[in-house]
């Protein structure tokens, strides 16, 4: 792998897996800017096993790959000037291959050393059943003194320091005893010799990060986890904590960050992170708890629950143009950018250059926020997707692509990022998925994925890893391991100068390692995806959930709804809001003027306030309804009880439900902006709108609501709200007149809102001829600022039709 | 009765076989630190740490070996 970075910094990169095409190993070995023993070291190598001498010598393929499939290879590379010499304090090329081959020799050693400890806890194991096993006690009696002898050698057997050590082990006696001897500080010889295959693979990852042992502070603690040195072990991390901050130490200790983890894990008193310590040294399994308390993953992993869900969504005008409009490793990756970690994903359908339409589900990392928020991208989901055959992310995956209408046996191609690529990864090894679609590919970028196992052997899987970035690692396995975990993938995990986490596990900083310093591995993926090079036919986005979403309203506007003849038709009520804004503002106004208006619909006297009459504007900006998006401004007259009128309970009552509530605003003014609202709502609710432009914004600390067109301003209210008080949202009962008839009409409402006490906000009013500027003007509103705004950002409504009342 | 003789001489065959992997092991031990040592590539610490290795190995094979002789002599008597 080569490649360098615009500022020539150079990449270093551990590419194996699948066998390169013959065409691609001749065109490696040639091209400029590529070192002559890179060339050998870029070669995917064929996927097998190392012998088990662990010689590579003589094992070399023509290109230079070592034969046999040696699980790691390190290298670094470079755009090298042509005749070779080291550009910009660069090491040298030959250099650069020696050290590839050292630390390819020593994580060889480091694989045979994790075997020989397995060997060794395997005799501890048997030892330990014998020293156990009733029968051979039960039989004491019949041979006393044999007996003894046997039971005493067995006891030295697991407890010489000379030989196994503390070697208790196996059963459920002896896991209680190891626990105990973990405790006490007793080490096993099987655990030692795992800790040299563990300081092996660290003294590896250093050849390629020299920072690792040059760095006084990280060789510090790297030693003393090695040297089991505990105090020691901890003033180091907080001198390199102090020293450079905890993003700085994790991301220059992420190279070995497994290794370290382990080793102190192995060494330590505390028995719960052993079996974690274990998996991740001997490359057994996922490490199934974390290596620092011994937390189980997987008892972490079971919180996440939920069927998954998957909700068609329409990404915003400018997302779409970001979108990749041709398939490609790096269009699906920026589209994932794109998409961002909004707890979305994309599926786009591409038509090959076979012509055969294929589809690409591509599925970004991690969502910000709540470990669990609802979304399968949450924390939780990072974690359940990696330790997990399945979890809710890939749940609502599968439900996405079942929705998206791939036919059966279609094929399809995975693409992830992040707990993404875990996501995508438990797709390709569901059995029941791979039986309904046909799984091609899989292309996981900044994943743990270790160990997945796709369910179709044919499915072709690319791993993409920076050593920098933690995230991958999670798995126990990282730059230091020395196992051929998945032979047949194609792996490429490499280092760039951006030693910093989390920048390195964005995907961005993936996509730019792809686009500019890792040519070579870019075209090998791609050339995989060939099927998939082509003109995008289709894009669809899902909002993804840990279950299945509830209606849309549930359950506020799941409610009864009938037809009403109008003169635009039939139309179902109540108008039902699914989402909207809205502002109330209160205002002192004249009071005399109030009355007039007042005059003759029975209803009345205003509420008053210091003397003054009590009006109120009130603007909803109704962004999604059943008669479609409208916004609506009203001009009211705040009034009592049409029947009982009471000066001082009418302010409890003000803020009282709809359904309960007797005083109302009597509107005097209202303004819509389609023509649909304003021709049916006399209809329905009695007010006779006009249609004007209207402009209402509300956000928890600021409004804008501006009637009429430049020219024909009917009033506008716009500043700051002040502070607010969160509250409910505020129901609207209105009252107005229709053939001479009163008419009460609620607006019944369900969200968060604000009421703002201090509101510096000012209404100004137009000189325009429009009653409901008139009015204002009478009121003596212009100008005015109000004593009290209610304001809500987002909320739900329900309209039902106005009810006529009889008021003697 | 006869069954225990058997369960035990079991024992016994297993650890025999212990005895030689453990013995296998002090070998590819001391072959992987020759060969790191020859191609250079070995950290000052490593020999020193597997030659304690080594003869750790060397001793557990001699423990198992003593515990398997002990538990086919314990199973011969409990036989007779």
């Amino acid at each position: 792998m080569s490649g360098a970075d615009a500022s020539g910094n150079h990449l270093r990169s551990d590419v194996r897996g699948e066998a390169a095409p013959a065409e691609d190993a001749a065109a490696e070995d040639t091209p400029a800017g590529i070192f002559p023993g890179e060339g050998a070291m870029a070669k995917d190598a064929p996927a097998g096993d190392l012998p088990t001498g662990g010689a590579l010598a003589g094992n070399t393929s023509a290109e230079g790959a070592p034969a046999g499939g040696a699980p790691a290879q390190s290298t670094s590379a470079g755009d090298a000037p042509a005749e070779g010499a080291p550009a910009g304090g660069a090491p040298a090329p030959g250099a650069l291959a020696e050290s590839a081959a050292a630390a390819q020799l020593l994580r060889t050693a480091a694989r045979e050393l994790s075997e020989i400890g397995v060997a060794i806890q395997e005799a501890s194991v048997h030892a330990t059943a014998a020293l156990t096993d009733g029968t051979v006690l039960g039989a004491l009696p019949y041979a006393p003194a044999e007996g003894y002898r046997a039971q005493r050698a067995l006891l030295r057997v697991v407890t010489d320091r000379r030989g196994l050590g503390y070697a208790v082990a196996g059963g459920r006696l002896g896991a209680l005893a190891a626990r105990l001897g973990g405790m006490a500080g007793a080490e096993s010889l099987a655990v030692l010799v795992l800790a040299t295959s563990l300081r092996l693979r660290i003294t590896a990852v250093a050849l390629d990060h020299p920072e690792l042992v040059d760095d006084p502070l990280l060789a510090r603690l790297i030693g003393a986890v090695g040297a089991d040195r505990d105090i020691e072990s901890v003033r180091a991390l907080r001198a390199l904590l102090r020293d450079r901050g905890a993003v700085r130490t994790l991301s220059e200790l992420a190279p070995v960050f497994g290794e370290v983890l382990a080793l102190r894990a192995l060494l330590d008193e505390n028995p719960l992170n052993d079996t974690a310590a274990w998996l991740i040294a001997t490359g057994k399994g996922y490490a199934s708890a974390d290596p620092i308390i011994g937390m189980s993953n997987r008892a972490v992993a079971v919180l996440d629950t939920g069927e998954g869900g998957a909700r068609r969504l329409e990404p915003a005008p400018a997302e779409v143009t970001r979108l990749s409009s041709e398939g490609s490793l790096l269009g699906f990756l920026r589209n994932i950018g794109a998409l961002g970690t909004t707890g979305r994903v994309l599926i786009q359908s591409v038509a090959g250059p076979d012509g055969v339409v294929r589809h690409v589900v591509q599925a970004p990392g991690m969502r910000s926020g709540r470990p669990d928020n609802g979304s399968p991208q949450d924390l939780l989901g990072a974690f359940s997707s990696a330790v997990l055959d399945s979890g809710p992310y890939s749940r609502a995956l599968i439900k996405a692509v079942d929705d998206f209408g791939i036919p059966p046996g279609g094929e399809i191609a995975l693409v992830g990022h992040s707990a993404g690529g875990a996501a995508i990864m438990n797709l390709a090894q569901d059995p029941e998925f791979c039986a309904r679609y046909t799984v091609t590919h899989a292309v996981a970028v900044g994943s743990p994925v270790d160990f997945k196992k796709p369910a179709d052997p044919r499915t072709w899987i690319a791993s993409v890893t920076n050593q920098h970035d933690i995230i991958p690692t999670l798995d126990g396995q990282g730059a230091g391991g020395c196992f051929d975990l998945h032979p047949g993938w194609y792996v490429v995990d490499y280092s760039d100068p951006t030693h910093l986490f989390p920048i390195c596990h964005s995907i961005e900083r993936y996509t730019a390692n792809l686009a500019h310093d890792l040519p070579e591995a870019r075209d090998r993926i791609d050339r995989q995806l060939t099927p998939y090079r082509g003109p995008v036919t289709r894009s669809q986005a899902y909002l993804l959930s840990d279950r299945d979403p509830h209606p849309e309203g549930f359950p506020f506007l799941t409610v009864p709804t009938y037809p009403a003849a109008t003169s635009r038709g039939t139309l179902e009520l109540p108008v039902r809001c699914q989402d909207g804004s809205a502002l109330t503002a209160y205002f002192a106004a004249d009071p005399g003027v109030a009355a007039a208006l007042l005059e003759g619909t029975g209803l009345g006297p205003a509420v008053q306030i210091a003397g003054r009459a009590l009006v109120a504007v009130h603007a909803f900006w109704n962004r999604r309804t059943s008669l479609g998006g409208y916004r609506e401004v009203h001009l009211g007259i705040v009034v009592h009880d049409p029947w009982r009128p009471r000066p001082f309970r009418v302010w409890p009552d003000l803020v009282r439900r709809a359904d309960r509530r007797r005083s109302g605003s009597f509107l005097v003014g209202s303004v819509v902006d389609t023509d649909t609202v304003s021709a049916v709502a006399p209809e329905i609710w009695g007010c006779e709108p006009s249609v004007v432009p209207l402009d209402v914004a509300v956000t928890a600390r600021s409004a804008r609501v501006v009637v009429g067109g430049p020219d024909s301003r009917l009033l506008a209210f716009r500043g700051p709200l002040g502070p607010g008080i969160p509250a409910g949202a505020w129901d609207l009962v209105g009252y107005s007149r229709r053939e001479g008839a009163t008419l009460r009409s609620c607006v019944e409402t369900r969200g968060r809102g604000r009421a703002h006490p201090a509101p510096r906000a000012r209404l100004t009013v137009g000189q325009a001829a429009h009653p409901m500027a008139r009015h204002l003007r009478e009121l003596g509103l212009d100008g005015a600022r109000p004593l009290l705004c209610l304001s809500t950002v987002a909320h739900q409504t329900l309209r039902a039709a106005a009810v006529p009342m009889r008021i003697t | 009765m006869p069954a225990v003789p058997q369960a035990i001489t079991a024992h016994a065959k297993v650890l025999r076989s212990d005895a030689r992997v453990l013995a296998e092991c002090a070998e590819r031990l001391r072959e992987i630190g020759a060969r790191l040592d020859g191609d250079g590539v070995a950290p000052e610490w490593l020999l020193e740490t597997v030659n304690a290795h080594i003869a750790a190995c060397t001793a557990a094979s001699a423990d198992l070996a003593e515990a398997a002789t002990r538990l086919h002599v314990y199973a011969d008597r409990v036989r007779r």
